[in-house]
């Protein structure tokens, strides 16, 4: 059951998901949670094949990077969208249409 | 016996997931993410990486959920409503029709070439037997200052980066 | 790669029999059915005997306030009121389960089990003594930094799915809180880990012996100061003491559980007495020794593991005490205090720790200030006797 192909539907399921949620979503923040969702699909494979392929421990410090860098962007896209909603009032992506008010 | 971790694990990821995407309330997909996120980390004790485990969930768990909850409350909320320039009222979360036509169709494409790829990449890797489970925690630690010390100097730059730019960028205007 | 109460067991005569009939009977199943069974045992117990301990803490709490304010607290329930939780908790069952119109229903309902999710994960690496560790993760340190956090998350759903303004009000508060106290929290356990040199808490015990000189918080003067640094910040992320701002009874009219009422209201209330001592337990742990008896008394057997548990509730009742007597001695603080302490004083302090630690590891080899001291007083009665 717990096979290398298992793990790698399960990543390639979570990564469709984030795809269309990042795709198919209007609000800004829905975007967000999809690109979440990505990022932890290609840790998973990451952590996955080191277990099954070769068990050299690079596989395991590059989804801690992934992890690390994932927190930061997250922080500075949340900024973002609340700087946003300062100026617009509003979290629709149609409503980011202008570049300078 | 030892493959009930790996099913519940599934279960909550796949479940989350697709919950993600279909809900039509911004703060029960942050709860679901929190789900997903909680499954990920039991995947990763499946595959015996205990320390990038705990990582997932110290860091994912305890720091990026509550930024997006927060987030969710600063910015008006679930039930907000905003009307565009045409005074239509629009609730912000799903998409139209077109929009979700357009993603699955990507996510189809997508699919397409990752399972091309990847049949080749598991016919020819053929797994034998799976190796001990060893502790990574000290291992892990004596890389990340001797062969990827670059990589977390960088980081820590990183994420200090990150935190002043996003409190300089999230403070509400005063004066002029 | 992890000792766990099977590991331990497994020592034993009477364990190998019953993985022989267990074996026999169920085949290929028979030993990680075993493994999950003694699991199950193992867990039931340890959480039955915290929901008993978080009980007892209110009543704790009671007789503790009412004799620091000269008066009696509960004593007609039983002998001396000790049944005083019992009949709380069926009062609490009896009372009706109010959901508010207008809340998130399946948030309202799931806070408060993100509550207790949060707070018994802990208990699964908590140091009871050498043997009896549910399991003695080697991330163990990290796994319970992480599973905390849960407690956060869920008292901001709670305060959210309220829908009503003071629970927002304290659910963002309380969350806040509990995000910023957990950096001065982490960055003192973090020294000690340096010192003991493994996230796993049986090694941090293990590091440490059983008279007082040997423990962590009188190693170093860094370790001093971390322990209190810690104490406090553990203060604030239980919502405790002179940091309870989100629950005030007198300003937020009881703020994020508000509208909570009867078995839910009680699952958040549990939750907190059970993580107060839950971080009583990691700092007795971490910095005063933990389980270790003194003079290593009753040795490895039964006689030994059952003293170490006694010694580790000892400890860690002993820092129960000391909270309960902060909570009714000082005044509450405000918000931006609250945050000016954390950010301005408690995390600097932690920083400085660290460093401290680390260079006293390296400078001087890690030898505590008591080794320092009888080596010197060793040295200056031979040489410089007259």
């Amino acid at each position: 059951m717990m096979t290398l192909t298992s793990y790698l539907m399960i990543s390639t399921f979570l990564f469709l998901c984030g795809l269309v949620a990042v795709i198919a979503r209007k609000n800004l923040i829905a975007v967000l949670l999809g690109i979440e969702l990505i990022l932890n699909a290609s840790a998973l494979n990451f952590v996955a094949y080191t277990r099954f392929v070769n068990n050299n421990l690079d596989g395991h410090i590059f989804p801690l990077f992934i992890i690390i860098v994932a927190a930061a962007e997250a922080a500075v896209g949340l900024a973002i969208v609340i700087r946003f909603f300062q100026i617009r009032e509003s979290i629709h992506i149609d409503d980011a249409t202008q570049l300078q008010s | 016996m030892d493959n009930v971790i790996f099913i519940i694990s599934t279960i909550l990821t796949v479940g989350g997931a697709l919950c993600v995407l279909l809900t039509k309330n911004v703060m029960h997909a942050c709860v679901y993410l929190l789900t997903c996120l909680l499954g990920v980390a039991g995947l990763y004790v499946t595959l015996g990486a205990d320390f990038v485990a705990a990582t997932q969930l110290a860091v994912y768990v305890g720091g990026v959920v509550i930024l997006m909850v927060f987030a969710v409350m600063l910015t008006g909320g679930p039930n907000s409503q905003s009307s565009n320039k045409f005074g239509i009222v629009k609730i912000p979360m799903m998409g139209n029709a077109k929009t979700y036509i357009i993603g699955i169709i990507s996510a189809v494409i997508f699919g397409l070439m990752a399972y091309k790829v990847l049949s080749r990449v598991i016919t020819s890797i053929q797994a034998g037997e799976a190796p001990v489970f060893t502790e990574t925690v000290e291992k892990i630690g004596f890389m990340l200052v001797t062969d990827h010390v670059l990589a977390f100097e960088i980081s820590s730059v990183l994420l200090l980066g990150a935190l002043v730019g996003a409190a300089i960028i999230a403070r509400p205007k005063r004066g002029v | 790669m992890n000792n766990t109460i099977v590991s331990y067991l497994s020592q034993f005569e009477s364990y190998k029999g019953l993985l022989e009939s267990f074996s026999s009977l169920f085949g290929e199943a028979g030993p990680g059915l075993l493994t999950f069974l003694v699991f199950l045992i193992g867990c039931i117990l340890v959480v039955t005997v915290m929901a008993t301990i978080g009980g007892l803490g209110t009543y704790a709490e009671r007789k503790i306030s009412a004799d620091m304010q000269a008066r009696m607290g509960p004593n007609r329930v039983g002998p001396y009121g000790l049944l005083q939780f019992l009949a709380d908790g069926v009062k609490m069952f009896l009372k009706e389960d109010i959901t508010p119109n207008t809340a998130d229903k399946f948030i309202f309902g799931l806070a408060p089990l993100l509550a207790l999710v949060g707070v018994f994960g802990t208990l699964a690496v908590l140091p009871f003594s050498s043997g009896f560790t549910l399991s003695n993760l080697n991330v163990g340190v990290f796994y319970l930094i992480g599973i905390g956090s849960l407690v956060g998350v869920a008292i901001f759903l709670g305060g959210y799915a309220s829908n009503s303004k003071w629970s927002m009000l304290g659910g963002m508060r309380g969350a806040s809180q509990i995000i910023s106290y957990e950096i001065p929290v982490v960055l003192s356990l973090m020294a000690i880990v340096l010192m003991s040199g493994s996230l796993n808490f049986g090694g941090l015990v293990g590091a440490q012996g059983g008279l007082p000189q040997e423990w962590f918080i009188f190693h170093n003067p860094f370790t001093f100061i971390g322990f209190f640094v810690f104490f406090i910040g553990a203060l604030a992320e239980t919502n405790r003491a002179p940091f309870d701002l989100p629950e005030a009874e007198s300003e937020l009219v009881s703020g994020y559980h508000t509208e909570y009422s009867g078995m839910r209201f009680a699952f958040f209330a549990l939750a907190e007495y059970i993580e107060v001592f839950v971080v009583c337990g990691v700092g007795a742990a971490a910095f005063l020794g933990g389980y270790k008896v003194p003079f290593n008394l009753g040795g490895e057997g039964i006689i030994g593991q059952v003293l170490q548990v006694l010694v580790f509730f000892g400890k860690t009742l002993a820092l129960y005490y000391l909270v309960i007597m902060i909570r009714w001695t000082y005044p509450r603080l405000r918000v931006d205090q609250l945050m000016t302490l954390c950010w301005k004083y408690l995390t600097p302090m932690a920083i400085f720790n660290l460093i401290g630690c680390a260079l006293w590891i390296y400078l001087l080899d890690s030898k505590s200030m008591w080794d320092m001291l009888a080596a010197f007083v060793g040295s200056m009665g031979t040489g410089g006797g007259h």
